[in-house]
């Protein structure tokens, strides 16, 4: 018997078939073998901590837990391209502070996390945990997260350099008394016409560096009830206080960017002090152990005299997405993570990242003094400093506002360079109307979001 | 005599016979091409969230996108970016294969392999190595230039809105001046070596036999890699994603794909997002049009 269409279509038919078999019989044997929970996160110096985590709880809950570890931005890019086409996605996620907006911008009951409020109260955790982090992981009053971490703010500084200059960091209470000392130090050592030396690293344009510092002023990109709030005369002071560490002749500030370019510049003493919230501690650590005993830390100094002396930057925190088929299995796992206080003293050891839950602070691994730090018990400090952390509320809108925050500073910049103090402060105030009103606009945009939002159900097929 | 319409063997299997053949091309057709056309049209009148929610919004997508100030920013940019693509990049490319076809050197291949070696290892790569090519202080492009003219040294390539597009540039004229030479070159060595004869003979200098001779010779090419050059430039995205890790400060690398990609997937609003789809597949139509319009005319 001959196939009627020739030998080639009958095996380009066999083909199909033979391959379509194996895929379908690969998916089959994988649907067996799905574990309990599948967990997705995206920070490297999490693996091995909860690699250990898992193995203990798989071990007293008899169930499977898959640890998958993904790059920021693919991690990021297809959780949120697989919730938007319904696709397959991770019963657990870990997500970055900034990426939270982006999956509560429609109806509460369309976001694709559980939601934890009353997990939270029923468990107590509010009381246990700082609670100006869940500011960042909710939308409308409900928290769709477990807060990691909290991340107060601190300065990194040269210490063998600012003791041989004579500078007690002590005396450096506010930022006036920092931008005094900083116009001291920063110098032109060779001549050349270009400082060699500068007090601070910060951002050139702005971006999350004037952020933090407006938290720490109390000020910030979005209110409580998720308003804009960036165009006040509090971010106008802010702003023109920037400009005047970072441009002019005067100028205190360098942008020394980030990794090895920020630990070369501080190595060569180009700058002295740079903002280090707990995370950037052990990465400066890591990338360059040469300057062990040669470095410390202290506080931020405060705005105004007795002020807050911290701010923060950055979170991660841990999400069950609605797709979980065991979410009472899940909550207990995140619980394991994030609140079992003995493995949190031993992982701050290791990322030296300070967990939301308070009563861990009390473990010894925070006392313990760090060589790298010329003996100072970092844990302590930061610990010290967290319950005084700003609240930071987050939007969908966050990027964007953020990014119109820095457009308002550049322009700022631009006029200060033109024509100097005069008419600045008129200038910044009109700009910051300007880039507001265009975040509001976007925002009374969105249909989801309206008071009379189409609800998702009624209004929307 | 021969009855035409005569059934061919096999009878009705036979008559089926072709749409089976083309059943595998019109099914993928429909799934992959008029499926997702027809819903892009109809995407760009609504507001999304997710694969439920969506609500019929009329031309507001349209009209948000025609008054944003951001978008007229991200068009002012790609039309820069394309001219320079066309009136700098273009030229030089053209340039380079006229002296590696020139020349008699054993070094021919290499040179060739060199110029276009950048365009191997891809956009991204290209838009990492550049981000530290222009680092402040550390980079060697400041450090370059600070050697060289004495000024430089601090200048913040990446993050001065003023030298971005500078920046976005010298990099994309390091990745497609091999390319598009390549073009140039495989054109130029299919020009008829007796015209050019000829016409030198004639005593044409350099000059005019290749404005005579030469450029008539290649036109169909250089209208290709022109048309091809400024769509390009209008999809442009991954370079300066990766040179500005975003879109620079105040948008000033900001592209048309790059503000699509801002409002369908950073911002999750996929209507607006195929809307701009749209605006842009307008624009990149007319452009092409004009430009083959104006070859025509020139031809004729």
């Amino acid at each position: 018997m001959t196939f009627p269409y020739g030998k080639a279509p009958f095996w380009i038919l066999v083909l199909t078939l033979l391959s379509a078999s194996v895929i379908v019989a690969l998916r089959t044997g994988r649907t067996t073998e799905r574990p309990d929970l599948v967990f997705c996160i995206f920070a490297d110096n999490h693996v091995a901590a909860y690699r250990k985590a898992i193995a203990e709880f798989e071990k007293t809950h008899h169930v499977k837990i898959q640890l998958q570890m993904l790059g920021y931005d693919a991690f990021t890019s297809r959780l949120q391209s697989a919730m938007l086409t319904g696709a397959e996605v991770p019963d657990m996620v870990e997500l970055l502070i900034s990426t939270m907006g982006y999956f509560t911008r429609g109806p509460l009951e369309e976001v694709g996390f559980v939601d934890l409020t009353d997990r939270l109260r029923k468990e107590g955790l509010y009381g246990r945990m700082v609670e100006e982090r869940f500011s960042v992981w909710s939308s409308r009053g409900h928290v769709f997260a477990l807060p990691h971490d909290v991340h107060p703010v601190m300065l990194f500084y040269r210490r063998d350099l600012i003791d041989r200059l004579g500078i007690k960091v002590d005396d450096l209470k506010t930022w006036d008394d920092f931008t005094a000392m900083g116009r001291r130090i920063t110098k032109d050592l060779d001549g050349d016409g270009i400082p060699d030396r500068y007090a601070i690293d910060l951002d050139s344009k702005g971006g999350e560096f004037l952020q933090m510092l407006l938290l720490q002023r109390g000020g910030g990109l979005f209110d409580a009830g998720g308003s804009v709030t960036f165009d006040t005369p509090l971010t106008a002071d802010t702003i023109l206080w920037y400009l005047h560490v970072m441009r002019g002749p005067h100028r205190i500030g360098f942008e020394a960017g980030w990794g090895q370019s920020l630990a070369k510049a501080v190595n060569d003493g180009l700058v002295l002090f740079f903002v280090c919230p707990d995370w950037r501690s052990k990465q400066f650590e890591l990338d360059v152990p040469n300057l062990s005993g040669q470095v410390a830390l202290m506080p931020l100094p405060a705005w105004a005299p007795g002020g807050r002396r911290t701010s923060t930057w950055g979170g991660t925190g841990l999400a069950i997405t609605k797709a979980c088929r065991n979410q009472d299995l899940a909550w207990e796992f995140a619980k394991f993570l994030y609140l079992k206080k003995e493995e949190l003293g031993e992982r701050f050891r290791d990322t030296s990242i300070l967990s939301a839950l308070k009563d861990s602070w009390d473990m010894p691994a925070f006392d313990e003094p760090r060589a790298f730090y010329s003996g100072q018990p970092i844990g302590r400090l930061y610990a010290g400093l967290a319950p005084r952390i700003p609240a930071c509320y987050v939007s969908p809108y966050t990027q964007l506002a953020g990014a119109k925050l820095t457009e308002a500073y550049l322009n700022a910049a631009e006029y200060f360079d033109k024509h100097g103090d005069e008419g600045l402060r008129d200038f910044i105030d009109r700009e910051l109307a300007r880039c507001a009103q265009y975040v509001r606009t976007v925002m009374q945009r969105n249909v989801f979001l309206r008071p009379e939002a189409p609800g998702s159900r009624e209004g929307a097929r | 005599m021969n009855d035409l319409r005569k059934r061919p063997a096999g009878g009705r299997s036979a008559r089926w016979t072709p749409w089976v053949f083309l059943a595998p091309y019109l099914a993928l057709t429909a799934v992959f091409f008029v499926y997702p056309f027809i819903n892009a049209v109809l995407l760009a009148f609504q507001q999304t969230n997710g694969p439920r929610s969506h609500v019929w919004v009329g031309l507001d997508n349209f009209r948000f996108v025609l008054s944003d100030p951001d978008f007229y920013t991200a068009l002012w940019n790609t039309t820069v970016y394309a001219l320079v693509s066309v009136f700098v990049q273009l030229p030089l490319a053209l340039g380079l294969a006229l002296m590696l076809n020139a020349g008699r050197s054993r070094l021919k291949g290499f040179f060739r392999l060199l110029l276009f070696s950048p365009n191997l290892v891809g956009q991204i790569f290209v838009g990492v190595i550049f981000s530290v090519i222009f680092m402040p202080r550390y980079g060697m492009f400041n450090q370059f230039l600070q050697a060289l003219i004495g000024w430089g040294l601090e200048e913040r390539w990446l993050s001065n809105p003023s030298l971005v597009m500078p920046a976005l540039i010298v990099t994309s004229l390091w990745l497609y001046v091999g390319f598009n030479m390549i073009y140039f070159l495989a054109a130029l060595q299919n020009v008829e070596k007796d015209l050019v004869e000829a016409a030198t003979v004639d005593g044409a200098g350099p000059w005019r036999v290749f404005w005579h001779v030469t450029l008539p010779s290649i036109k169909p090419v250089a209208v290709f890699v022109v048309v091809m050059s400024t769509i390009g430039s209008y999809q442009l995205f991954e370079l300066p994603y990766a040179l500005l890790k975003g879109f620079g400060p105040k948008n000033s690398g900001l592209t048309i794909v790059g503000y699509l990609y801002n409002t369908a997937f950073a911002a999750g609003d996929l209507g607006t997002g195929s809307a701009v789809g749209w605006i842009l597949a307008l624009i990149i139509a007319v452009i092409s049009l004009a430009q083959l319009r104006i070859s025509h005319a020139a031809r004729e």
